[in-house]
């Protein structure tokens, strides 16, 4: 029998160490007896039956000596070997994205595949090295080429699911860059090739692949955004919900505000279908809110209705969060002759301050870009300022239009029903008494179309900034006497402003993400959904930011200053000035009477001013119909990637292109080596028989140092049950 | 129960009057006396209804109970003999005179005491055990000698240890039951090793013709079986009360020990388990069960007793049942 170490052997020199002790006399109990007389002849008795009685006494001895006999060979690691199935160098790829989480195989895919894995490498020949490659949102090199199979257990144990989507041709890449270090190497790869398309990446090794996964029931929330209705009074939740399963699903969609449940609706879902929910009036102070798919069955809405019992294989899709935008003073500044009409409809809008200037006064000194929208009415700027403008009847050619003329009691065409900024304004008995005559530039789109297709309203995004244009002023109409007026300047300041924008986009899993650093703070610390933080410091002082990677769990998390006292809101986005008030000539206007842009009007701020320590938050979430897509693939498109350049064989050969049958066939240019060594056979250590050997032969010793203890119970029990017979 | 043989009376020696049936009491002279819970009033009532056997009448020396070999004067009509001159003319048969006419003397068992020797081994080995085996002895002793003496038989006592036997003066007479025990209290077990077979010798030397022998002993001695022969040899009546401690009868030892000889001090290395033990029960039966027969092959009784009997088990129902007192 070969053995790994022979020298171990030399434990059997404890054998005679052992008889030694046995030989040196035992140190005895002395009792003293009224006399020796029947004990010495019971020992001329025992001495007389020798040498069975001698056996029978040294039975302890000879098991003894053969526990020490085997511990010794065991320690030798005796083996056996046997043709290996798997090349010298193995790169081991473990999928560790999302989908591996998918529990149709218990207790997940992963641990399916970290098993698979580790029972693929029982046919690594003796000496060959692995290496292991866990395959997340980025390829992760966590063992390199080692021989030592227990590292490689323990490395294999330690991954986890990432709640992320995979790239496995990263993963794939990085394995081939490893397998073209050596010439006899084999990518093995365990996943459950779940793929939305095949890996496009090429590796000169060939690739063996180990698929766990059987199940693709999964529906998944894809979508979640909070959008701001234009006025910027309410808000709506938008939850798109896709069916991957190939049969209808009926779930629960449960919507949480800041911890408190604020709806519950059922869903029918189509299978591979997508479905769009609405839902409105979110409440003004929910700052977090969380989606979560629940239930399922078909009758059983209420099944899983607590939120814990998840009824497709994949749980870590169906939760989403979203952050809504804090509610923020917005700043307007009036340049004209101070329209009432228009100063009083624009104080009405919510968390807005409203500031007015004369035409003449306004300038650099002004400093426009601190406003979120200038309205300029009846004049332009030489020069247009970089933030929303909406201009009122403007006077002259520019940018924003070519004025070509003007218009007589124009009429108002068709309105688009659909339009966002017309959304509950009724403009049928509106009368305009004049109008500039505009040509609708290409960047914007009509809303309020006039005669002969001279708008008199439109809206666009001017080189990157909002912008609209009134063809008439107010004052030339009868809208300003009627309800269509302040909504629509509130619609169109929504426009303006961002209220109806896009939804702040979620951050994908494991994507590092840009934290400004607010003014006066060192640093910040972020808090994980675990509660786990995280203080981070810019890495040189007075950065301005500073990325954060660790996002890799999915939940809100929240950042704050930490350091110091931030002076402002430690928003990215920033406010209009450092101290939340322009600057400038710009005056407050402080009543709605007052017309006059010298005198204040009040500003209609009915939200209250942006805490400047008030923590950001953003939340993480997966969004991946690729990742939720959870129906095992085809391997063969993994398979694909990889070169055979040795004949397969392993069990898994059907599934690997063996395209070169010569033991000495190059694996490609990119190995560099020579001919490939005659692959070495796989060794098996014979250790669990032998400890079984060790384990048996403790109980038998066990056994006959008590055999007294038993055969006093057996005659006690003798004993007993003839009494009990006769009672 | 059992209390130390020389153990002091209670305090207010209230009961020390029950013992041996004492008319006076003086405590004084009952600091030796047995235990009154053992030898109280009933018991020894009890005692005194009994009397040794003998298998056969032997010669006496005084007028007692037993009837002897000899021809005397008791009631007990025995033969006929014809008239010689000198003969008492008081004993001549008148009837059969006039039926033959020839004279006859009629002739009477003769009754006579019988002396009882009791031989307490008190060597080391018999000082051991739980009860000791030498207190057993002398209590044992204490019964048979009270037995003797209520049946008007001279009772001697012999404290075998060493290579003698130290006999005291012979007692005689239900009035001396008190120096019986006191002479029992005061045996103590040897200081050295014991020859047993040299102090049976010693002590057979002693007896003067033909009676009753009572050996004692727990026959822990390699010459156990000469010890038998011997006394058997004397021409006495031999009964031999074999005394073992519970500890000897079932030992309570296990593992590797080294057994020291309480009188020689010698050692033997065993390892105890429980094979050890049947083969020590075994090997046990065996020996008594060799003195056993020796026993019957000499005439002799038998008896083989645990320390832990009580006396009156022993007297009423051992000796009874191998017919030694009835």
């Amino acid at each position: 029998m070969p053995l790994i170490a022979p020298l171990a052997l030399a434990g059997l020199a404890f054998i005679p160490l052992v008889v030694a002790f046995y030989l040196l006399k035992l140190r005895r109990d002395e009792h003293v007896v009224p006399s020796t007389l029947l004990w010495q002849r019971l020992v001329a008795d025992v001495e007389a039956n020798a040498p069975w009685q001698r056996l029978r006494r040294s039975l302890l001895l000879l098991l003894q000596l053969l526990l020490v006999a085997i511990l010794a060979v065991l320690a030798a690691r005796p083996f056996v070997e046997r043709p290996a199935g798997l090349a010298r160098d193995i790169v081991l790829v473990i999928d560790t994205s999302a989908s591996m989480g998918a529990t149709d195989v218990f207790p997940n895919r992963l641990e399916a595949a970290k098993q698979a894995a580790l029972d693929a490498l029982r046919d690594l020949p003796s000496g060959g090295s692995v290496s292991v490659i866990a395959a997340g949102s980025t390829a992760r090199v966590i063992a390199n080429g080692t021989t030592d199979l227990g590292r490689i257990r323990q490395a294999v144990g330690n991954l986890v699911v990432e709640p992320a989507a995979g790239d496995l041709a990263d993963a794939l890449r990085l394995a081939g860059g490893l397998a073209s270090r050596v010439a006899d190497a084999e990518i093995v790869v365990a996943t459950d090739a779940a793929l939305a398309r095949p890996p496009d990446v090429r590796v000169d090794a060939p690739v063996k692949v180990l698929r766990v996964g059987r199940g693709r029931r999964n529906q998944a929330i894809v979508a979640l955004a909070v959008r701001t209705a234009p006025s910027s009074v309410t808000r709506s939740i938008f939850v798109s919900i896709a069916n991957l399963d190939l049969e209808s699903a009926d779930r629960r969609l449960e919507v949480w505000g800041d911890g408190r449940l604020l709806e519950a609706r059922d869903v029918k879902l189509d299978p591979q279908s997508r479905s769009d929910v609405g839902i409105d009036d979110l409440p003004r102070d929910v700052g977090v809110v969380e989606v979560r798919l629940v239930g399922g069955g078909t009758g059983a809405p209420t099944a899983g209705a607590d939120g814990t019992a998840a009824p497709d294989d994949l749980a870590v899709d169906d939760r989403a969060w979203a952050v809504v935008p804090p509610d923020r003073l917005r700043k307007v500044l009036l340049v004209g002759a101070g329209d009432p009409y228009l100063s009083t409809a624009l104080s009405y809008l919510p968390d807005t301050e409203v500031y007015g200037v004369a035409p003449e006064a306004y300038g650099p000194a002004t400093h426009p870009e601190l406003f979120d929208l200038i309205v300029f009415e009846g004049t332009l700027p030489a020069e247009l300022p970089r933030t929303a403008i909406l201009a009122v009847d403007p006077p002259s050619s520019s940018p924003l239009g070519e004025v070509v003329g003007s218009l007589k009691e124009p009429t108002i065409g068709t309105l688009d029903p659909e339009e966002p900024v017309l959304h509950f304004v009724d403009l049928a008995t509106t009368h305009i008494a004049a109008a500039r005559k505009l040509v609708l530039p290409a960047w914007a789109r009509t809303i309020v179309p006039g005669p002969g297709g001279a708008p008199l309203l439109y809206a666009g995004q001017r080189a990157g900034l909002r912008t609209a244009v009134l063809a008439f002023a107010p004052r030339q109409s009868d809208l300003p006497l009627q309800v269509a007026f302040p909504l629509l300047i509130s619609n169109l300041a929504g426009e303006l402003m961002g209220g109806s924008g896009a939804p702040p986009t979620a951050i994908a899993p494991a994507t590092p993400v840009e934290l400004a650093i607010p003014a006066g703070a060192t640093g910040l610390r972020v808090t994980a959904p675990d509660g786990s933080t995280t203080d981070l410091a810019p890495a040189t002082p007075g950065a301005a930011t500073i990325t954060f990677s660790g996002t890799g769990t999915l939940g809100v998390y929240e950042v704050r200053p930490t350091g110091g006292r931030a002076s402002s809101s430690p928003s990215a986005d920033g406010s209009p000035a450092a101290d939340g008030s322009p600057a400038g000539t710009a005056i407050p206007l402080s009543s709605p009477a007052a017309a006059s842009p010298g005198a204040s009007v009040a500003a209609s701020a009915s939200a209250p001013p942006v805490d400047p320590n008030a923590p950001i938050r953003f939340a993480v979430d997966l969004f991946s119909v690729e990742e939720s897509t959870i129906a095992p693939g085809s391997a063969a498109a993994i398979v694909a990637t990889g070169s055979g350049a040795r004949p397969a064989t392993d069990p898994g050969a059907s599934a690997s292109p063996a395209t070169s049958t010569s033991p000495g066939a190059s694996v490609g240019p990119a190995t560099g080596a020579g001919p490939i060594a005659p692959r070495a056979p796989a060794r098996d250590e014979l250790w669990g028989p032998l400890l079984l050997a060790v384990l048996g032969l403790l109980l038998v010793e066990w056994a006959v140092y008590e055999r007294d203890g038993f055969v006093r119970i057996r005659r006690a029990i003798g004993a007993r049950l003839p009494r009990r017979r006769a009672a | 129960m059992m209390e130390p043989l020389a153990a002091s009376p209670p305090p207010d020696g209230s009961s020390a009057a029950a013992v041996v049936g004492l008319r006076s009491t003086r405590p004084a002279q009952l600091e030796n006396a047995l235990d009154p819970t053992v030898f109280d009033e009933t018991f020894l009532r009890q005692l005194e209804r009994l009397k040794l056997l003998l298998r056969q009448p032997v010669r006496g020396g005084l007028k007692g109970g037993r009837r002897s070999v000899k021809r005397g004067r008791s009631v007990e009509f025995a033969d006929y003999r014809e008239y010689t001159l000198g003969d008492d003319l008081r004993q001549l048969d008148w009837n059969v005179y006039a039926r033959l006419e020839r004279l006859f003397v009629k002739l009477f068992v003769e009754e006579e005491d019988v002396t009882i020797s009791i031989l307490v081994d008190a060597s080391a080995s018999m000082a051991s055990g739980r009860p000791e085996k030498l207190l057993f002895a002398k209590r044992a002793a204490a019964a048979l000698g009270t037995i003797g003496l209520a049946s008007e038989d001279r009772v001697v006592v012999s404290a075998l240890s060493g290579r003698a036997a130290r006999r005291h003066v012979a007692l005689r007479g239900s009035g001396r039951v008190l120096r019986l025990l006191a002479e029992l209290s005061a045996i103590g077990p040897a200081d050295g090793p014991t020859d047993l077979l040299a102090a049976v010798r010693h002590a057979g030397a002693q007896l003067r013709g033909r009676g009753l022998v009572i050996l004692i002993s727990d026959l822990l001695d390699p010459s156990a079986d000469r010890v038998i022969r011997d006394l058997a040899a004397t021409g006495s009546e031999l009964v031999i009360i074999h005394v073992l401690s519970p500890e000897e009868l079932d030992p309570l030892l296990e593992g590797d020990l080294r057994l020291v000889d309480a009188e020689t001090g010698a050692g033997v290395d065993v390892t105890v388990d429980l094979s050890t033990l049947d083969d020590y029960r075994t090997r046990l039966a065996t020996w008594r069960d060799g003195f056993a027969a020796l026993a019957v092959k000499r005439r002799a009784s038998y008896v083989p007793v645990g320390s832990d009997l009580p006396i009156a088990d022993l007297v009423f129902a051992e000796l009874r049942r191998r017919q030694v007192a009835g």
